[in-house]
């Protein structure tokens, strides 16, 4: 499986290399802002693993990464301007913030430097953004209870850091979605900080004023073998809990399919992200017309398809996919 | 009646009236359906913040400027350590547990090595050591997460005759807290320093090695607590002491410990936890949003916190 994704790639760096010649002199640089996550980890080695064949073919002449201390808007602009001091043709960025970002990133485009924020992105009109559609994942949770839990029933939903612009977006989406099917209905709400031990605290402390009649949990990731823990300390049944593509919950739940044919599924954004808005700068710096505004698919993963996940994903690490510049061409097509 | 001015009198009372008041609003919800489960959750959750809090409250007392903030890196670089020497295996417990108090050890002197030897203020000294030892967990293994040792999951998670194991150990550790802050003349010596740092070393009180040994007694008791965490959620994860920092702060200030030092309790560590615990699980029962919830916890710790500073100084 890596193999094969690793040997794409070459094939595809080796059919394109002739037609990408003017960016061989290409300087792309990636600024991120925190490191200390298993994600932010799998994204890191994603785009090592994707940008150092891609330099050492002449590709591009460089794609260094950089990653800021504290996780501060004002620690990465500094950086920034850095970057911009370095003389790097592209940033590649996930942002602190949204906003506070904007003046260095007006910088950047100033000087004549491509930025393209991932994940963590700008609402600076000059960048160009590769977004999630984070409500489009919430719905697409309550779309799968509504098939696996045709008669409904009592919800509880597990959101991520309160006052982020993605824990507003994934709980809307659910929120939408659950609207639209009556026959749920959300009885509790906790904050899980998309973290294992912060959700099975928040779960904790409130299961034991639910009804005892919960049938699913829904998830923003991360949280979802947390709940599961709560669940079994509180002596409760397991409910159905949408998965966030870690390791850990994916783990559990190959176990508890093997033990009892437990059905759920799971969903998030794959670390290696990274690696498309790469590809994404190096199409932008070759002279191709990209749209401001692109979509990174969700990477989903369904009782079938758990086996092959688990597999290839690292034992603590996140399912992830590294992409390849025919899907950033695919993408860029998309959103034309 | 004597016993009630008595009580009231204690500096450490208000934290159990808050807690006690949180969790009788929180059953009620449910009718009381919910007291078991949620005295049990309580107890579990808790146990981890008077574990760290207790070290802090140490070095707090030590006097104004001392506090610990790498608290959260330490349980993260133990954690992650333990596992990983332990790697599953109930044979090597005893290595993983060794590790900890290794590491524990390691960065209590490391603290104070910065504090005293190179004169940096306590709280610049442990941030930045705080950097260092959590990029050394992220280089150890990169967010890798290893399960515990089945015994050890199995007895973290476990109760005994209805107390979680955890609330147990914490309450051990905080019976040897408080023999050592009440009986032993090491809690002198620490109430002391606080007091008047000069006083002391003028009366002859070993003013280094207690300050020290304080650095070192509060990073194995956050090593410990970064252990026992990751065993009971089933593993290290590279931010799972972020929260502790302010809890461990918190969980001092409304136990009724004096912020500027001198005066320490050892009760109000168990009253503050188990209210900061109890107070976002009723805000979540009741349902307020975030923003609500945050509000609300803010104004109630600083009711907590006028109630038991007005007792102190009648």
């Amino acid at each position: 499986m890596k193999k094969a994704l690793v040997l794409s790639t070459l094939a595809v760096l080796l059919a394109s290399s002739t037609a990408l010649a003017d960016t061989s002199g290409k300087r792309i640089a990636l600024s991120n802002n925190y490191a200390g996550n298993s994600w932010r980890q799998a994204m890191l080695e994603s785009w090592a693993k994707v940008t150092g064949p891609a330099a050492e073919q002449g590709i591009v002449a460089a794609a260094d990464a950089f990653t800021t201390a504290e996780n501060q808007a004002t620690e990465q602009a500094a950086q920034i301007q850095n970057l911009i001091l370095q003389g790097y043709d592209a940033i590649v960025l996930n942002a602190a913030s949204p906003t506070a970002l904007n003046g260095a990133v007006k910088e950047a485009c100033d000087a004549g430097i491509v930025v393209v924020s991932f994940d963590g992105i700008v609402t600076e009109p000059c960048a160009y953004r590769i977004a999630v559609d984070f409500a489009a994942m919430g719905k697409a949770e309550v779309d799968y209870l509504k098939e696996a839990l045709p008669e409904g029933g009592k919800l509880l939903e597990i959101r991520g850091l309160a006052g982020v612009f993605v824990d507003d977006e994934i709980s809307k989406g659910i929120h939408e979605g659950v609207a639209e099917n009556p026959q749920f209905e959300i009885v509790g709400s906790v904050h899980g900080d998309w973290a294992q031990d912060v959700a099975q605290k928040a779960v904790a402390g409130i299961l034991p004023s639910l009804p005892s009649d919960i049938v699913g949990v829904v998830t923003q990731g991360g949280d979802g073998y947390g709940a599961a823990q709560a669940f079994a300390a509180a002596g409760r049944p397991t409910p159905l809990i949408i998965m966030g593509n870690r390791q850990d919950e994916l783990a559990w739940w190959k176990e508890q399919k093997d033990a009892s044919g437990y059905k759920t599924m799971s969903v998030s954004i794959a670390p290696g992200v990274s690696t498309l808005a790469f590809w994404v700068a190096q199409q932008i710096l070759d002279g191709q017309k990209v749209p401001q505004d692109l979509v990174v698919p969700f990477l989903r993963i369904d009782q079938d398809n758990l086996e092959a996940s688990l597999e290839s994903t690292p034992a603590g690490g996140v399912a992830n996919v590294e992409y390849s510049l025919e899907d950033a061409k695919k993408v860029i097509a998309e959103a034309m | 009646m004597n016993l009630v001015v008595r009580l009231l009198a204690k500096p450490w009372i208000w934290a159990f009236v808050a807690a006690f008041g949180v969790w009788l609003a929180t059953i009620l919800f449910t009718g009381g359906a919910s007291t078991l489960g949620l005295s049990q959750a309580a107890l579990t959750f808790a146990a981890f913040s008077i574990i760290v809090g207790l070290g802090q409250m140490f070095v707090i007392t030590l006097g104004p400027g001392n506090v610990d903030l790498s608290i959260p890196a330490t349980m993260t670089l133990a954690g992650t350590v333990a596992l990983k020497v332990m790697d599953t295996n109930n044979d090597l417990i005893v290595a993983g547990i060794a590790a900890t108090l290794a590491i524990g050890i390691a960065i209590g002197i490391a603290n104070y090595g910065l504090i005293k030897l190179l004169r940096i203020p306590p709280i610049i000294a442990t941030l930045s050591s705080s950097f260092i030892v959590q990029s050394t967990a992220i280089w150890y293994n990169r967010g890798i997460r290893i399960k515990p040792p089945a015994y050890l999951a199995e007895f973290s998670t476990a109760s005994t005759l209805g107390i979680p194991n955890v609330a147990i150990v914490a309450l051990v550790i905080s019976i040897v807290a408080w023999v050592l802050l009440e009986k032993g003349i090491y809690g002198r010596w620490v109430s002391a320093i606080g007091q008047n740092m000069r006083a002391a070393r003028l009366a002859g009180v070993p003013v280094d090695g207690v300050r020290f040994a304080t650095y070192v007694f509060c990073a194995v008791l956050a090593a410990l607590c970064g252990f026992l965490l990751s065993c009971f959620s089933g593993g290290a994860a590279l931010n799972m002491g972020a929260e502790y920092l302010l809890t461990s702060i918190a969980v001092v200030i409304i136990g009724g410990t004096a912020v500027a030092g001198g005066f320490a309790n050892v009760p109000g560590i168990w009253g503050a936890s188990l209210f900061l615990f109890l107070v976002v699980s009723m805000l979540n029962t009741y349902g307020a949003s975030a923003g609500v919830r945050l509000l609300l916890t803010g104004l109630i710790i600083i009711a907590v916190i006028i109630a038991a500073s007005r007792k102190q100084t009648v």
